[in-house]
């Protein structure tokens, strides 16, 4: 698993609310950086800044979105299931639990499902 | 009968290659989540299902078409079958390693 960002930074990302209003609403469906700035009653660089580190972390997806007139815009999905911390030697141990990307294919679904059983 | 098979082992030898095929799929897939996602378990299930299905099918069919045409030894039949269930041992057991050996 490729990941940008440590445990530190991931657990700084959970505590900060943007980040948090992020995943919750990009977990129901994907939404736009116009979108989520209006939801979680935010600037759009606030919005993008934190898209940028979840997106860095592997938290968060960005999608196409084809409109009906042909024109695409970028969506974001969170890819966040499930967040345990565990303790080991005093320091902090994430298991992170993360959602199918669009283009995940067999043999990553082998994969995430060989190892999680 | 075709150069001396009969109907029978016929179907049986078709069997075993679709069994041969399928371990192939199922171990090429194993093989990619292994490249993919540098997964030492994938790796150990990838390597076992190639032992378990294709060289251990093609190591008996070989040795009975050689044992067929007499170029191997009649005695050797039952090494010959030693060995091939030793590698399907072999398989197994690295797949079960594989479950056991959990990524960090």
């Amino acid at each position: 698993m490729s990941e940008e960002c440590d445990e530190t930074e991931i657990l700084a990302l959970l505590d900060d609310e943007y980040a948090r209003a992020i995943l919750g609403e990009t977990s129901a469906q994907p939404m736009s950086a116009t979108e989520l700035s209006d939801r979680c009653d935010a600037s759009r660089s606030t919005i993008y800044r934190r898209i940028d580190r979840l997106t860095d972390c592997n938290l968060l997806e960005e999608r196409m979105r084809y409109d009906p007139d042909g024109h695409h815009r970028s969506v974001y999905a969170s890819r966040l299931e499930e967040v345990r911390v565990t303790f080991e030697e005093a320091e902090p141990v994430l298991a992170i639990e993360r959602t199918e990307t669009a283009d995940e294919d067999v043999a990553d679904r082998f994969t995430r499902m060989w190892e999680g059983l | 009968m075709i150069y001396g098979f009969t109907n029978l082992r016929l179907v049986i030898l078709a069997a075993s290659l679709v069994a041969t095929l399928l371990g192939l799929v199922v171990g090429y897939q194993a093989y990619r989540g292994f490249r993919r996602h540098q997964s030492a378990s994938m790796r150990q299930l990838s390597v076992g299902l190639l032992l378990l299905t294709a060289v251990s099918f093609t190591l008996a069919f070989v040795g009975t078409l050689l044992l067929r045409a007499e170029y191997l030894d009649p005695s050797l039949r039952d090494p010959l079958t030693l060995v091939v269930r030793l590698l399907q041992v072999a398989g197994l057991a690295l797949i079960t390693y594989s479950l056991y050996n959990r990524p960090d």
